[in-house]
């Protein structure tokens, strides 16, 4: 039995090792420096206080950067779990080439984030302006990327276009499981589709719907190759998301320390919204 | 149960909103073979001459094959250590769930899935110049690491779900942890193992902080991390640049052709059954 | 079965991470075979085939040598990753930018102040980097200098009958005739927020002057009191571009102003290669920026465009400054200066090409300002601001972020 234990240790401990010297130590480390005010290549650095802390709720450009990545992650997820949830059911449906579909509409998820973003940049820029100046519309003859109010809009739509790949497999995946008699029992009852999607469907994905919620929302709060494909963040600071202002402060403007703070009151604000999403979400599954 | 007839309005729908997902990469394939002089005459339209030199010039600036041997090197060690050694964490901690040890590790690792990668993203460059991993192997042993907190939370749930008498009679004929893990768990681990991989290998492949963070040497860049290098050098050339975006989707599409079945069925059973 | 399958396969995979571990160890310690190994990062993505050839050229004359060229898109955020882990370039060469002054004061580079590289180098600019980083070392030798002006359409200006404006005034009455005769005075390509300096550099130095942040430093002036002027000049120009400005690249601009789709460019002569890549039979030319309205006030911006300087940690300096040596030869600035239109900082050699001959005068006259934005820290990230004011139109807000943001990165050292 001894043995078995150490082999259960052995097991386990490298692993737990290896964890902390790679996860747990540099976020120990980043919430040092958060106290400091090392800029990330000089040799010396002294303690601040909560002086960055203190600034960084005083900084306009957090404070942008929050508004804009909530703005966006609360979007996308809404569209893609709608959207995906749309398409589920048309896959679900009794349709013609039915696998080649299911097929088409999962490929955006295997295809690089990076490269997709490069791809819609030159379309947003080349090709969606001359379908709006066939439109005769003003607005949809310019880029939309360069419009600081707007811009946000068109990372959105390449994240969704993106996006609903992986859902609505999940969506889809679920909606197997209902076993096909309930649907005939209501059939009898001659209950009406939209009734029958409200009554039976919807609460028997409740589960999915769950998992795709905090998976959007998640990968939504987290963007940054599209933006550093399609806008790097601009025009002005305009779509600059959390995680882009960490990167290109901590690494290029000398603010290692400053934005390790941003990084430490962002981790607080992932786990509040993780913790709520939750807690929200399973109660209203159960109340189902 | 009564067989319905075919919902053509549906059919259609679908049909059209495939044409949506389509459409840019329609673009992207007509783009990348065409030639500056067929461009300006329409960009919409089927190429005329197909023009191969721009794949050519693109895998020739882009040194396009040592990224996709970088690429490959990285992603296929990353989900074969994955599967390895994640597997056996989580068995360890699932068999042992009563010991004290073993549950806080359990709640050790998946509490990092809530810790964004930002917090760590700045000292974790100089945790791995402290150990010489700013490589391909350091990339390597760092997806293993950060794949522990999802992949035990996966694991664990589906090992609970196993018997533990198989393993009492294999320990009974002699057989020891390792051997039980090995012989016994890890193939009927197969399922979970096989959505697992698919994640793990979709999410290495693509990735592109994690290589552009750590990787210093050109030399191992990756394929999405070269694209991004050579944007600067693309300029205006539009059709080198696409032809090297395609030259970079295709081998994760090839793969998706001929496993597309088996890439949906493994995540569909996944969800299913976590 | 599975066991038979996966043993084989898993010693694949190990003996393939173990080889490419060896072959990067391989390139860490800088020696590959017998060959010494220097990593050459640059920034500049235009002059990147143009280092290519020379680098080729220094390889074949010396054979125990090899350079690699190192030139990732946002450079200088690569490089201040890169020594954030401790793993600089032997070899760099960056504009005379605030990166520069901060990593020079940083310590991370060699001192050339007693190099014999040194006496071949133009004073002036010389000076420029000592007053830029306020050290008394030098960290760096200029290689070669640029020009910041406007790129004119010969073709348009003769179609139209232009001249070359000297004064504020004249300019606008040029971009008011090519506008009239209904084409685009000005392309601009301010989707890419960098584009907005080559338009606020000469501003800000002719009409504000360099001496500005040394005193915004020390709290005697504000944005706010200096800046209207520069600002509603800023603002002026953007009634005289193309459409849907906000939503074009630089990489459209050198395409649409190749094709002939603005009378001027408001660029670097950096440009000019790629314009003429787009089209080869282009005929241009580039006049300084008039920013005032007293011409002879205007000066030309010009600054260090590259410098080449060797990391303090290299492990092979001897051959990297060999390197360094090879580039500022007379006849290898010769080569690179005219396939960038650029030119040079060392003595002797000049830049004769026709599109750029109406800037010899400033040149010669020594009549040069720097360029604004290297004053600026890098942490205030100001072409965003600009690009924001461009579109927002407020210049109040403007010249309030300019002083707020100043402050608050100012403020984190």
């Amino acid at each position: 039995m001894a043995k078995r234990r150490i082999a259960f240790y052995l097991m386990t401990v490298p692993a737990l090792l290896l964890f902390f010297t790679f996860h747990t130590f540099p976020a120990i480390q980043g919430i040092f420096y958060a106290f400091t005010n090392w800029d990330g290549f000089s040799e010396s650095y002294d303690f601040v206080g909560f002086k960055n802390f203190v600034n960084i709720f005083k900084d306009e450009n957090v404070i942008n950067s929050y508004v804009f990545t909530f703005k966006y992650a609360i979007v996308v997820t809404i569209l893609i779990n709608v959207l995906s949830l749309l398409i589920a059911l048309g896959l679900n449906a009794k349709i013609k080439f039915k696998n080649f579909f299911r097929g088409v509409y999962f490929l955006p998820n295997i295809l690089s984030v990076l490269i997709v973003g490069f791809i819609f940049n030159y379309l947003f820029s080349n090709v969606f302006t001359i379908w709006g100046a066939k439109l005769g519309s003003e607005f949809l003859s310019q880029n939309i990327l360069g419009n600081a109010d707007w811009a946000w809009i068109g990372i959105v739509i390449v994240a969704v276009w993106q996006g609903i790949a992986f859902n609505t497999i999940l969506y889809l995946a679920g909606l197997q499981t209902i076993p096909r008699d309930l649907y005939e029992a209501s059939n009898l009852d001659g209950a009406g589709k939209f009734r029958e999607f409200i009554s039976i469907t919807f609460p028997l994905l409740a589960s999915f719907f769950t998992i795709n919620m905090v998976l959007a929302m998640k990968s939504g709060l987290m963007v940054f190759d599209q933006i550093i494909a399609l806008t790097g963040g601009g025009p002005g600071r305009s779509t600059q998301s959390i995680a882009l202002l960490i990167y290109t402060g901590g690494f290029q403007g000398g603010e290692f320390a400053y934005q390790s703070a941003n990084a430490v009151i962002y981790f607080i604000v992932i786990i509040v919204i993780s913790a709520l999403q939750l807690k929200f979400l399973q109660k209203r599954e159960m109340d189902m | 149960m009564m067989r319905k007839a075919t919902n053509w309005t549906i059919t259609v729908l679908i049909a059209l909103g495939s044409l949506l997902i389509l459409f840019p990469l329609y673009m992207t394939i007509s783009i990348a073979l065409k030639n500056p002089e067929e461009m300006a005459l329409s960009i919409f339209s089927l190429p005329t001459g197909l023009h191969f030199e721009n794949f050519r010039n693109a895998i020739e600036a882009t040194n396009f094959f040592n990224a996709l041997k970088n690429s490959m090197v990285i992603t296929i060690s990353s989900v074969v250590f994955i599967l390895l050694t994640n597997s056996m964490v989580a068995y360890a901690i699932a068999r042992n769930m009563k010991d004290k040890f073993f549950k806080v590790l359990y709640f050790y690792f998946i509490s990092a899935m809530f810790i964004p990668f930002q917090i760590i993203m700045l000292p974790v460059v100089k945790v791995t110049t402290d150990f010489h991993m700013n490589n391909i192997v350091g990339l390597i042993i760092l997806y293993v690491v950060y794949g522990l907190a999802f992949n035990i939370f996966v694991y664990v749930g589906y090992i609970r779900s196993i018997p533990i008498e198989l393993e009492e009679a294999a320990t009974m004929d002699g057989a020891s942890t390792w051997g039980t893990y090995w012989k016994i768990i890890f193939p009927l681990l197969a399922p979970i193992s096989a959505t697992i991989g698919i994640l793990s290998c979709l999410s290495t492949w693509n990735d592109f902080m994690l290589p552009l963070i750590l990787l210093g040497d050109q030399n191992s860049y990756t394929l999405p991390l070269v694209q991004y290098v050579f944007q600067g050098q693309f300029g205006t050339d539009f059709n080198l640049a696409f032809a090297s975006y395609l030259l970079a989707l295709t081998p994760m599409v090839i793969v998706y052709l001929f496993a597309q079945k088996w890439i949906i069925g493994g995540i569909t059973q996944g969800a299913i059954k976590s | 079965m599975m066991k038979k399958v996966i043993k084989p396969f898993l010693a694949g995979v190990l003996a393939i991470s173990l080889l490419s571990a060896c072959g990067n160890n391989g390139n860490s310690e800088g020696a590959s075979g017998d060959k010494v190994q220097i990593e050459f990062f640059q920034n500049k993505a235009e002059a990147k085939a143009t280092f290519d050839k020379l680098i080729t050229k220094f390889n074949e004359a010396n054979p125990t040598i090899k350079v690699t060229q190192v030139n990732p898109p946002d450079a200088e955020t690569v490089l201040k990753t890169r020594v954030a882990k401790k793993d600089i370039p032997d070899v760099v060469g960056i504009g005379a930018t605030d990166t520069y002054s901060t990593l020079s004061k940083s310590g991370l580079f060699e001192d050339f102040t007693n190099d014999p590289l040194i006496k071949n180098i133009q004073p002036a600019y010389l000076d420029m980097l000592k007053s830029m980083t306020g050290l008394t070392e030098m960290n760096g030798i200029p290689f070669s200098t640029n020009a910041n002006g406007v790129i004119y359409n010969k073709a348009i200006f003769k179609e139209l009958n232009l001249t070359i404006p000297k004064t504020w005034d004249e300019f606008i009455a040029v971009a008011q005739k090519v506008k009239d005769s209904g084409q685009n005075a000005f392309y601009l390509t301010l989707k890419d927020a960098w584009t907005t300096l080559p338009m606020f550099n000469p501003l800000e130095s002719n009409i504000v002057g360099l001496d500005f942040f040394a005193q915004r430093a020390a709290g005697t002036v504000t944005f706010k009191d200096t800046y209207r002027e520069v600002a509603e000049k800023q603002l002026k120009l953007l009634e005289f571009a193309q459409k849907d400005v906000f939503g074009k690249g630089y990489n459209d601009g050198n395409t649409a102003f190749a094709k002939g789709e603005s009378a001027m460019y408001m660029q670097g002569v950096w440009a000019i290669p790629e314009i003429q890549k787009a089209n080869p039979a282009i005929e241009l030319g580039v006049f300084p920026f008039p920013s005032t309205n007293e011409s002879t006030k205007n000066k030309l911006v010009s600054g260090v465009d590259t410098l080449l300087t060797v990391a303090k940690s290299s492990k092979h300096k001897e051959e990297a400054k060999k390197f360094v040596a090879f580039l500022t030869q007379p006849d290898n600035v010769k080569q690179y200066i005219s396939e960038q239109k650029a030119f040079s900082a060392v003595t002797g050699v000049t830049q004769d090409d026709a599109s750029v001959t109406d800037l010899k005068e400033s040149f010669e006259s020594g009549n040069l300002i720097d360029f604004a934005d290297h004053y600026i820290p890098a942490g205030m990230k100001v072409e965003t601001i600009f690009q924001e004011f461009l579109q927002k139109k407020d210049i109040d807000a403007y010249l309030t972020k300019l002083d707020t943001e100043w402050d608050k990165v100012t403020d984190r050292k």
